[in-house]
């Protein structure tokens, strides 16, 4: 499903070459839920850029569903993306539009039709817990509630491989509880996740496979 | 999918508000002015059309020939170049033209001691020569006639009007295009602007895998909306000042061009108007989007 091979990540800023990811290796196999920890600047968000070909590595081979992102054009970044779902710390929703057309947004631009759309859109709202909030906007929402449409728009389109970087970042115990639930039953059915979280202990109580980052290394790969 | 794009572009409009309606305005102004140039020019192309095909040149002769004269004559003259017809006038037959023009006053002529008019050539010219250098050709030619005593007419006078049509043409020209620049850069300036409003949608759009396509049609799609909007105002606004202005005009220009009615653009004219307006509107559309492609 997803493998680095001694993969490397420098930035430049002017003369200033620093380094995010030194020589980054692991495998995650389809249906494993994988949690990515570390602390701020320990290089998480850089590497989920990477998985969803945001960005290109400086040095190895990023594999991803079975493509190797390194040289891939623009109608293969935009074929690949179609099979990733990717949730961020601040929901990215769209403030105009309502949590429903939010997610049904995600099936509009990909063409599929209409007669699809109504209920696919409020499947992923029912996976979530959101289907009684459909016609509220984004300014209506709790910081959870829109933690939990921003999923909702990530799982529409069903894809194999989910990407969450730090989607409780923002929130209080108890919704980072709710949210943690929710892609623990997006996992169940199957789809491969990747959380990146800095919470310790939010990575602890999940209990799941966790790869710890520091400095741009992968310094534990434990359960 | 298309009505997913096209409900996008009229999104996308709303939110450019008073800067697209600036640039719509502007469209309108521009093909305005170009179709009110083309409107008079094309009219006076009519009238142009028209008096060419009416121009005659009078070749007045030094003495009536004999019957077999004329009919040598008439052969020499039909077979010179930009000659389409040619016909002989008899001293009596101009006598008598005269005397039906004048009228009740015919009695006049009757009191002549002789026929004082001469015989002449009536030539009707080819299209080629009814411009000014075949004109000036022609003329030349039937003048060097050792049987000429003197040629009258010509296309001058329509030759300037045809010059005033092409005038006509080229101010309209000008300033459609003057205006056409200004409504490209607003249409850009409105785009800009929508394209600013709209990166959270073309956020998502790329992380969710739509097609480039998909990701820059709405934009060329309000940008077009704009310009057919503004052409389409443009129209409404030449067949309202057409049906006003024209039933007013129309006896003056009769008197003077000869031209029973103004006629409003052809269909073909006003599609390509519309077309215009649209690509206007959608280069300016196209115009921010290039500048702003990472």
């Amino acid at each position: 499903m997803i493998e680095l091979h001694r993969v490397s990540k420098v930035y430049s800023v002017g003369p200033v070459k620093v380094p995010a990811l030194r020589e980054v290796s692991f495998r995650i196999n389809k249906g494993e839920f994988v949690v990515l920890t570390g602390p701020s600047g320990a290089g998480k968000t850089t590497l989920l850029r990477l998985l969803y070909r945001d960005d290109i590595p400086s040095e190895g081979d990023v594999e991803v569903l079975g493509a190797n992102l390194v040289g891939l054009g623009r109608s293969q970044v935009a074929a690949l993306r179609r099979s990733i779902g990717v949730v961020f710390q601040d929901s990215k929703l769209l403030p105009v539009r309502t949590v429903y057309e939010n997610v049904a947004f995600v099936l509009r631009v990909l063409g599929t039709p209409r007669r699809e759309i109504t209920a696919r859109a409020f499947d992923a709202l029912r996976a979530v817990g959101l289907s009684a909030r459909a016609q509220a906007y984004p300014a209506q929402l709790s910081q959870g509630e829109a933690q939990r449409a921003a999923l909702a728009r990530a799982i529409v389109r069903r894809p194999p491989l989910l990407l969450a970087d730090e989607p409780t970042g923002n929130l209080d115990e108890s919704m980072a509880a709710e949210i943690v639930a929710v892609l623990k039953d997006i996992g169940a059915g199957g789809t491969t996740i990747v959380l990146a979280t800095h919470q310790a202990r939010l990575a602890a109580t999940l209990r799941r496979r966790t790869l710890t980052l520091g400095g741009g290394r992968v310094v534990k790969d434990e359960g | 999918m298309l009505g997913f794009l096209v409900g996008e572009a009229f999104r996308d409009l709303r939110r450019a508000g008073r800067v697209a309606v600036s640039a719509v305005v502007l469209i309108t102004l521009s093909l305005g002015a170009l179709g009110g140039f083309w409107l008079v020019s094309s009219n006076i192309g009519r009238a142009v059309a028209k008096w060419r095909d009416q121009v005659r040149i009078v070749v007045y002769l030094k003495r009536e020939p004999s019957a077999g004269d004329a009919a040598a004559l008439l052969e020499r003259v039909r077979g010179m170049p930009g000659v389409a017809g040619v016909v002989f006038i008899g001293k009596a037959d101009a006598l008598r033209s005269l005397k039906q023009v004048l009228g009740k006053d015919a009695g006049v002529v009757d009191q002549l001691p002789a026929n004082p008019l001469p015989a002449s050539l009536e030539v009707t010219p080819s299209a080629t020569a009814v411009t000014p250098d075949g004109a000036r050709d022609l003329l030349t030619r039937l003048a060097a006639l050792p049987e000429t005593d003197e040629v009258a007419g010509g296309g001058d006078w329509v030759e300037r009007l045809a010059h005033w049509q092409r005038l006509l043409a080229t101010i309209g020209l000008g300033v459609g295009a003057v205006l056409a620049v200004a409504a490209i850069l607003t249409v850009t300036t409105a785009t800009t602007l929508i394209l600013h409003a709209r990166r959270h949608e073309t956020e998502i759009m790329r992380l969710v895998g739509a097609s480039e396509l998909t990701i820059r049609l709405p934009v060329l799609l309000q940008g077009m909306l704009q310009g057919l909007a503004g052409a389409v105002f443009a129209l409404g606004a030449l067949v309202i000042t057409h049906s006003v202005v024209a039933p007013r005009l129309e006896p003056l220009v009769n008197l003077t061009l000869g031209l029973s009615q103004i006629v409003f653009l052809t269909p073909l004219g006003v599609l390509a108007l519309l077309g215009t307006g649209t690509l206007l509107g959608g280069l300016g559309g196209w115009l921010a989007r290039a500048g702003r492609e990472p």
